[in-house]
């Protein structure tokens, strides 16, 4: 009896404060870009142009743009290289558009997240040597072997209303400017050219994909909802105390209070990776991934789609490397491609 | 240069998001006056489809407007937040997918249905329950209804989610409505008006365009209830005989004003024009269901002679 009591009170004098205080000072939000981006919203407003010369300018955007040819897998020059298990694939950037329930074939009922696939683009490889270089590649591989990486945009809109020095990122390879882009360590195998398209056929049914994405914000929030606290009793004459904190500190350890104490403040706009998401569903005619479980993000966000980096759901068989291509010979892909443990909504009735 | 518009590369995928979008308002500014259809933005951003120049000479399908009624899972949950277009149409696909298997019968709050689901625990392996339709709600794939009947003098209530693949079969015995949207009431009503039997028929409809509405007020059982029902308006019930003091809190607490809230009804609806275009989508590939059953319905009695 003595003894626990002297462990218990041994636990309580020596409280691991040093985590919660290195985290405590980690800049977790930030309102602005780095300052190695380029601006990138067009700044002036309300251009005096007359409708004319907007006409012009529209015609000279659309001559710029248009007349490209369609490529096909044969015309990059992707050398046939070969996955290995240690090979990094491109990830993918989608759109959490929802979340749709479905069934497994024992009846049981499953909530998955759907995610679209936007046009993505490869708009540039950068190879191993010269990201090693970079400010984020020295630190990511101080100690590591260097990693290439491909820098992909999705979602093309009107150059108009982007900076020339935006647009200027695109120029180079012939691609409309994109209002989103994401960077994407991979091994120099799984490099790809630019203007490559990655669609929803890049990820294989039944993989694990990790989904990386910025939490809800929730703003500024009381200590409840964000840590959790109990609060205080309803009524039993409980006077202004029903949703406060109550106590910050001791009085005797250290006499202050300690860095990383749990009180009211901004909740939520947090990055964040959900790991190990089974694919159960690939829709390639829409480019829709259906993900079993739940992605970090309001609906209608921006996520990014890796596979997975957990070491017993990795692949053991080659996915499509470097990415997918639509076979040369013109035949459709199939459309709906449904994992087996899902039930089919156009098959029978489950019978028990 | 409404054709070069039109032209689509595969390249960047530029054509849905920067032409769609663009070449409205591009022919806007030159001379021609082509009356153009904007596209259905509905799903189709990232399809890269062939568009023919002529667009203006598209048929309007039109649904019946009963049909909010008759499928109101179909509409989607108004909720902005949670709103896309995409989505909900790929749940519409599936909904109907779900619907080219099992008939799911037109029902109403009030109507007397009989399911038969698939049940590990059974000794047939199905479990058929018949009851009243005292409540129903969702959306898309997540719609459900809940079913009471009175079994053993012990009241019993299911909920079941209409498009689970473990439903084999939803029959609706009477189809009727009542005057409340929801009979959540019965729970604290004399049991007699709850209670329905297992082997109950389906009854024949003698007018089949017009559902009919039982005009029956339902007697309560004494205080105390679930809830508050003399704050809650109800016109299925008999007069509660309530003492004056309940009445005078109910109307205080009352918000009679929300009666002329626009934006509440609004936020609460989806607008009849994206109702028109749902059902619009929806329309054919129903009524195709309806004829096939219809058919065979017809054609079983024959086989078995």
């Amino acid at each position: 009896m003595v003894f626990h009591k002297r462990r218990w009170l041994v636990r309580r004098l020596f409280f691991n404060h040093e985590q919660i205080r290195t985290m405590s000072r980690v800049k977790r939000r930030t309102t602005h870009p780095p300052y190695w981006h380029v601006l990138k919203n067009n700044q002036r407003d309300d251009e005096k142009i007359s409708s004319d010369n907007l006409c012009f300018v529209r015609e000279v955007i659309q001559d710029k743009y248009k007349n490209k040819s369609p490529i096909k897998g044969s015309d990059l020059d992707i050398e046939k290289t070969v996955w290995d298990p240690k090979t990094k694939r491109s990830g993918v950037i989608a759109r959490n558009i929802g979340v749709q329930h479905m069934w497994e074939k024992d009846g049981k009922k499953v909530i998955c997240t759907v995610l679209h696939v936007l046009d993505n683009h490869v708009v540039r490889y950068v190879p191993p040597e010269e990201y090693a270089k970079s400010v984020i590649g020295t630190k990511m591989f101080k100690n590591r072997k260097p990693l290439g990486c491909l820098v992909v945009g999705a979602e093309a809109a009107n150059p108009d209303r982007f900076t020339r020095q935006y647009c200027s990122l695109f120029d180079e390879v012939g691609l409309l400017p994109k209002k989103r882009l994401a960077r994407f360590i991979v091994t120099p195998n799984a490099a790809l050219p630019p203007c490559t398209p990655l669609t929803a056929g890049h990820f294989v049914i039944g993989q694990a994909v990790d989904v990386y994405g910025k939490t809800i914000d929730y703003g500024f929030q009381g200590v409840v909802k964000r840590w959790g606290f109990k609060g205080g009793p309803a009524s039993h004459g409980a006077t202004k105390f029903h949703r406060r904190g109550g106590t910050i500190g001791t009085g005797r350890d250290k006499a202050r209070v300690w860095p990383g104490q749990k009180m009211p403040g901004h909740m939520g706009s947090e990055r964040r990776f959900n790991r190990g998401l089974k694919i159960v569903r690939i829709n390639m005619k829409y480019n829709i991934i259906y993900v079993k479980g739940t992605v970090p993000g309001p609906t209608n966000s921006i996520v990014q789609i890796f596979d997975t980096i957990l070491p017993r759901r990795r692949f053991t068989e080659a996915p499509p490397h470097p990415t997918y291509f639509p076979p040369e010979d013109g035949t459709l892909p199939q459309e709906d491609i449904w994992d087996s443990s899902l039930h089919v909504f156009g098959s029978p009735s489950i019978s028990v | 240069m409404l054709r070069r518009a039109v032209l689509q590369t595969f390249r960047q995928g530029l054509a849905q998001s920067f032409f769609k979008r663009y070449a409205v308002s591009l022919t806007e500014t030159t001379v021609t006056h082509q009356p153009i259809e904007t596209s259905n933005e509905a799903g189709e951003r990232s399809v890269p489809t062939q568009k023919t120049g002529d667009e203006s000479r598209n048929t309007v399908v039109v649904a019946p407007p009963e049909f909010r009624f008759m499928y109101p899972e179909f509409l989607p949950d108004p909720a902005m937040e949670t709103r896309n277009r995409l989505r909900e149409k790929l749940e519409r696909m599936d909904m109907l997918q779900r619907r080219s298997v099992i008939e799911i019968p037109e029902f109403y709050t009030g109507s007397i249905m009989a399911v038969t689901v698939a049940d590990a625990n059974s000794p047939n392996k199905f479990a058929r329950f018949v009851g009243i339709c005292i409540q129903r709600g969702g959306s898309g794939l997540r719609a459900w209804f809940i079913l009471r009947n009175v079994v053993d003098k012990q009241g019993v209530e299911i909920l079941y989610e209409m498009y689970c693949p473990l439903i084999q079969k939803i029959e609706v015995l009477r189809l009727e409505r009542r005057l409340d949207e929801s009979l959540l009431y019965l729970r604290d009503a004399l049991p007699e008006y709850s209670t329905f039997p297992l082997d109950m028929e389906p009854e024949r409809r003698l007018n089949n365009s017009v559902v009919p509405i039982n005009p029956l007020k339902v007697k309560l059982r004494p205080r105390p209830w679930l809830e508050r029902w003399e704050r809650q308006n109800l016109q299925g019930v008999e007069d509660l005989n309530l003492p004056q003091r309940f009445y005078d809190k109910a109307e205080k607490v009352a918000k009679p004003w929300e009666k002329y809230d626009l934006m509440l009804h609004y936020r609460k609806t989806i607008p009849a024009e994206e109702q028109e275009k749902i059902f619009a989508e929806v329309h054919s590939q129903l009524q195709q269901q309806e004829l096939k059953r219809k058919l065979r319905r017809r054609r079983g009695p024959d086989n078995e002679q």
